[in-house]
């Protein structure tokens, strides 16, 4: 079975106990000697791998020796995201979104304003901080979808912005 | 000494100071929030009082709901923790009127300290060198014309500020009302007082830390020091004690000064005084004083062998403090890394979410102070410190290896943590040197994560053809995949 993660495609065959891997033009044995609770105890051709394994959604949160990465699995979702992306409007919109979970604290602009890059159009606290939302580029602000006060969620969109022509 | 305390805190903190009361006999009751009703810290208390919203305004910070909870419960004494309420000097004088007691410093120590720029007229007068600077103006053209004197780059901070809010580095004069701006509203918004002041920025200094203590009876002596120089966004990420820049003569001549500092305001119970020290001079300059106990506090109880929050705790009920200066010694090596739910690779902005795993790092001479479990939730209405991971070694070589070793132990899934950041950091010849610097992380240190590796590309492969849930308990029944590794493991176990 066939699994992409961030680009990365790896192909794994179950023969009973044991798993073929094939990632690149490499191709490895793995035994499994004990799983359990996200935990798993391998030997990948015969060297001792201790890994602990999470999934939340696609994404898979893997640490082996110390070191922690936030996979995500790709396969059959690639074309979606170009999707997602292609309906903010191209080039010429931008859809400013909430880098993290917080609180609008104040939002410094009006729809239909012209707003200059690096302009601060919105501010958001989070954890204690104080997180300014700025413009990427020359712009009028085509919409707000977020009031003072409201809490929002991680890449909820604030505001679209519509670049000027130059 | 006391029968009941209420710890007005959350998190790891509030675990900890509950410990100290245990180990003494005392009840412990705890405060929360909606958003941490299935906290840790409210499990660890012998009883619990729900407090309000999650927004610390309706919580942790409001003085009248904490102070009806200790009445309520019969607690005689309050422990503030740090953050929050605990340099409030409104609050300690709240728990006063209340009929109980601060575990603390008095209200007119803290308010003599929360004001840096009241503090830094002090210590000039108490001959404490402080760092070139003005207080007490208002105006952008006064704050311009006072950094043309001093010459850029300048720091604007609150005047009632700590913690790294508030504070800005103003590079050149074109940048100065923005930052003003900034730091201004921060500062309303943190401490609900806008006025800031304006003093030389040291870029390549050390932070280095006195912690004093004091009993009531006018005992007054330092712990020595802490190194906290590896810091981001102000705030800091690892510290250490002793300090690789400090020779026994200048820790000597910084000791007195902290007590002299601490003295000039009365000071009692657990206090830190921060300096920088300006590594190519060896000259110090007095920064603020923490008037409570500091979250990097754990390294001090490794070298000097006290238990800090104990003590507080003994002194706040009236016992004399039974150590003088020539008691106490240095004894080998400790370093703290504070284990952050951030991400390194995006500007530290903070990561919230649900905990998949949260396995801590065990063995001799590690410790971890944390509040949180797997199945936690961490949100965005605190502080994203998830644990203190805390070693010590008979010499600063064998305190980073062990360092080193505890990481690679700890494993947390569901938010991005600064724990391979942390790693890099350790590893990096600077740090092994003794020579990181306030800014170094920001300048010198250019982190990138590295890329999966074949065995964490299989384990993730492994994992995802089988598991829908990895926090479910495997069962024969409802495996549907006879191949699944999960499956594997119950049969290796029958």
């Amino acid at each position: 079975m066939k699994t992409t993660f961030d680009q990365r495609a790896i192909d794994l065959t179950s023969n009973g106990k044991n798993y073929k891997a094939v990632l690149d033009d490499q191709t490895v044995d793995i035994e499994i000697v004990h799983a359990e609770n996200g935990k798993l105890d391998l030997l990948i051709d015969g060297n001792h791998v201790i890994a602990y394994v999470s999934s939340d959604g696609a994404k898979r949160w893997v640490t082996v020796n110390g070191r922690t990465f936030v996979l995500t699995k790709s396969s059959g979702t690639a074309s979606d995201s170009k999707n997602r992306r292609s309906s903010a409007g191209g080039e010429h919109a931008s859809e400013l979104a909430a880098p993290m979970p917080g609180q609008v604290r104040s939002v410094n602009v009006s729809e239909g304003d012209a707003v200059s890059k690096g302009q601060t159009l919105l501010v958001l606290e989070a954890m204690k901080m104080e997180i300014r939302i700025q413009a990427p580029f020359d712009s009028t602000v085509k919409s707000i979808t977020a009031k003072v006060g409201q809490t929002v969620e991680r890449e909820q969109i604030l505001i679209v912005v519509d670049k000027l022509e130059s | 000494m006391f029968r009941k305390i209420l710890i007005a805190n959350r998190g790891e903190i509030a675990i900890r100071i509950m410990r100290a009361c245990k180990e003494l006999g005392i009840q412990t009751v705890a405060v929360y929030s909606e958003a941490d009703k299935n906290s840790l810290h409210v499990q660890f208390a012998d009883e619990s009082i729900l407090l309000g919203a999650a927004a610390p305004k309706e919580s942790y910070l409001n003085i009248d709901k904490i102070i009806d909870a200790a009445k309520q419960t019969n607690a005689d004494a309050i422990h503030p923790g740090y953050g929050f309420l605990s340099e409030n000097a409104s609050f300690a004088a709240a728990v006063d009127s209340a009929k109980l007691t601060f575990i603390g410093p008095s209200a007119d120590s803290i308010r003599a300290m929360g004001d840096k720029a009241e503090s830094k007229i002090s210590m000039k007068k108490a001959g404490v060198p402080t760092v070139p600077g003005v207080e007490g103006i208002e105006s952008e053209k006064d704050f311009k014309k006072a950094a043309k004197e001093i010459g850029y780059p300048v720091l604007v901070k609150a005047a009632a500020g700590g913690g790294g809010k508030g504070m800005r580095v103003v590079n050149t004069e074109s940048e100065m009302i923005e930052s003003l701006e900034a730091a201004r509203s921060e500062a309303l918004n943190a401490f609900g007082d806008d006025r800031v002041l304006i003093e030389k920025y040291l870029p390549n200094a050390h932070h280095i830390e006195f912690q004093v203590f004091g009993d009531k009876n006018g005992n007054l002596v330092h712990l020595f020091e802490r190194e906290c120089s590896a810091q981001r966004r102000h705030q800091k990420i690892i510290e250490e004690t002793p300090s690789p820049l400090l020779t026994s003569k200048l820790r000597k001549e910084m000791g007195e000064a902290a007590v002299a500092a601490a003295k000039a305001v009365g000071y009692f119970n657990a206090g830190t005084v921060e300096f920088i020290v300006d590594p190519d001079t060896l000259k110090f300059y007095f920064l603020e004083m923490n008037t409570r106990l500091q979250v990097e506090h754990p390294i001090t109880e490794f070298v000097v062998g006290l238990d800090l929050v104990q003590w507080q705790i003994r002194i706040a009920a009236g016992e004399k403090f039974p150590f003088t200066q020539k008691d106490l010694f240095q004894r080998g090596h400790a370093i703290e890394c504070r284990v952050y739910a951030e991400d390194p690779a995006g500007g530290f902005l903070p990561s919230t979410g649900r905990l998949l795993q949260f396995i801590e790092p065990r063995g001799p001479g590690i410790r971890v102070d944390s509040g949180f479990a797997a199945g936690n939730e961490v949100t965005h209405f605190y502080d994203p410190l998830l644990a203190k991971l805390i070693v010590d070694g008979e010499n600063r070589e064998v305190a980073i290896q062990r360092m080193k070793a505890a990481l690679s132990e700890f494993v947390v899934h569901g938010v991005t943590t600064n724990i391979d950041f942390m790693q890099s950091v350790l590893a990096h010849p600077d740090f092994q040197n003794g020579e990181v610097t306030t800014r170094w992380v920001e300048t010198n240190f250019n982190w990138k994560p590295s890329e999966p590796t074949l065995e964490i590309l299989i384990a993730a492969a492994l994992a995802d053809q089988t598991i829908t849930n990895p926090k479910s308990k495997i069962s024969n029944s409802n495996e549907p995949d006879p191949y699944s590794p999960w499956k594997a493991a119950s049969g290796f176990r029958n």
